[in-house]
């Protein structure tokens, strides 16, 4: 893609007051959110740090380069629910579009996680590394979205080695790249069907 | 979307904008000739229209849409249809949110159903269709891709009290000549958090339940205006707008009601024309 010099000179002097703006913020907002012990409980929605201990945090050039070296992608955006009392005669039909090729879990980056349900999650992580603990896995959601922080940090915490985290999440790839609809994992889902669910 | 959450976003995009010319011309080949999206669009076809046959147009009816935009709970849609003359109803279906029928325009005999304007919630880089229903029963559509996403689930940053502050309360503007007999335009604008079920609650950190507008009924003196059957991607607080020939003295009369049994009714005169 090609843009009119005129169009990215206005960007950039829009960055800049966007840059200006957050760097002016008080303390405790954007930039310094500081990392948990652990992962972390509090709602999924919200600013992430910027970084994650033992991880590789991605952009998208990053993630581009990884697509070469057959690195399994996670994603673990939530799934649509369908709102109490949604008319019948309506179609209700959720789609989840996503970086070809990942596969979905649904939910697997919330926490606390049911005990049962966190075995499914590792068991499945290894299932699809093959037992490979260095074997590149990309983390991701949407921006604000501590559930790919939290299952990075959980495989990090299980000894992978080369995990990674793109916190810019499906909103940030679909800028110049092509998604793909998927359905959940078979295995996460029907473990999460089975009444695992918290 | 809160404004931190939405300058993230405009410098995420602004970001990339800025480093696209390093990838190449690598233009994006995503359209409304997608099959994926394409069998998407027949799905939600046959669900809404059964068996009748849905055909292209390229005049009919015509979409205006942001390529890409800002505020995914809050994008404009400007529907315009070419022979006015010839429309029963209009349907805006938004492909890819998970509840794709937005609304349903139906229009009476006081109707002047050149353009509608309206505003929707968008849950991803979607097709949005919309369909024309001719007099004589025949369905043309056209569709435009709008590049949005989250517009579902954005989180609203006030308390359910203040978002339900005025719930029903209604203004209406009126533009154009009164003396002149001619179609008059007309803007709706009801206060409604209009929630769609699937939007966080900062402050419980909870799901809102679902409480939406689901019928608008306009009409000038005895004659009908416009039915608006609406679902949970119209975006909060909806504003439409629409024309319509007054015939005799009105008034204008607008008839709300939501999920949960909400019931507002008002009547505007047009004799207090702005211009």
């Amino acid at each position: 893609m090609r843009f009119p010099s005129a169009i990215v000179a206005k960007g950039a002097a829009i960055v800049a007051a966007v840059a200006i703006l957050l760097s002016s913020g008080p303390a405790g907002t954007a930039d310094d959110v500081p990392e948990p012990e652990g992962v972390w409980t509090g709602p999924m929605h919200g600013t992430t740090p910027k970084t994650l201990k033992g991880a590789i945090v991605l952009d998208i050039a990053g993630l581009d380069a990884l697509m070469a070296q057959r690195a399994l992608f996670l994603d673990v955006g939530p799934a649509d629910k369908k709102p109490a009392d949604f008319p019948k005669d309506l179609p209700w039909l959720p789609i989840h579009r996503t970086i070809p090729g990942s596969v979905w879990l649904p939910g697997a980056g919330a926490a606390p996680l049911e005990q049962a349900r966190e075995d499914v999650f590792y068991a499945r992580v290894e299932e699809l590394t093959r037992g490979d603990k260095s074997r590149p896995v990309v983390t991701f959601c949407h921006p604000d979205c501590w559930g790919s922080w939290n299952t990075a940090k959980r495989l990090v915490l299980k000894g992978y080695t080369r995990v990674h985290w793109y916190p810019d999440g499906i909103e940030g790839w679909q800028i110049t790249h092509e998604t793909a609809a998927v359905k959940p994992d078979s295995v996460w889902d029907a473990a999460s069907a089975s009444g695992t669910q918290p | 979307m809160g404004i931190g959450t939405a300058m993230k976003t405009l410098s995420l995009v602004l970001g990339l904008i800025l480093s696209a010319p390093l990838l190449g011309g690598s233009a994006l080949a995503t359209d409304a000739n997608d099959p994926e999206r394409e069998a998407r669009w027949q799905e939600i076809s046959a669900y809404i229209f059964g068996d009748r046959k849905v055909e292209p147009t390229d005049s009919l009816i015509k979409i205006e849409a942001p390529k890409r935009a800002m505020d995914a709970a809050l994008v404009p849609i400007t529907l315009t249809m070419a022979d006015k003359g010839n429309v029963k109803s209009v349907y805006l279906l938004i492909d890819d949110n998970p509840s794709p029928f937005a609304a349903h325009f139906t229009f009476g005999p006081a109707a002047d159903p050149g353009e509608l304007k309206l505003r929707v919630r968008i849950d991803a880089y979607t097709n949005v269709h919309a369909v024309v229903e001719t007099k004589d029963g025949k369905l043309f559509q056209t569709v435009a891709f709008v590049k949005a996403s989250g517009g579902c689930s954005a989180p609203m940053g006030v308390s359910d009290e203040e978002a339900m502050k005025g719930m029903g309360d209604m203004k209406m503007k009126f533009a154009g000549d009164a003396q002149g007999g001619g179609p008059l335009a007309a803007t709706l604008m009801v206060r409604h958090p209009n929630f769609n079920g699937m939007q966080m609650n900062l402050t419980t950190r909870s799901v809102r339940p679902a409480r939406y507008i689901n019928k608008i009924i306009v009409s000038y003196g005895d004659s009908d205006v416009v039915t608006i059957d609406g679902d949970i991607s119209i975006a909060t607080d909806p504003v439409f707008n629409f024309s319509f020939v007054p015939a005799g003295a009105g008034p204008m009369k607008v008839v709300v009601s939501d999920t949960e049994g909400g019931h507002w009714e008002q009547s505007f005169t047009t004799t207090a024309l702005s211009n």
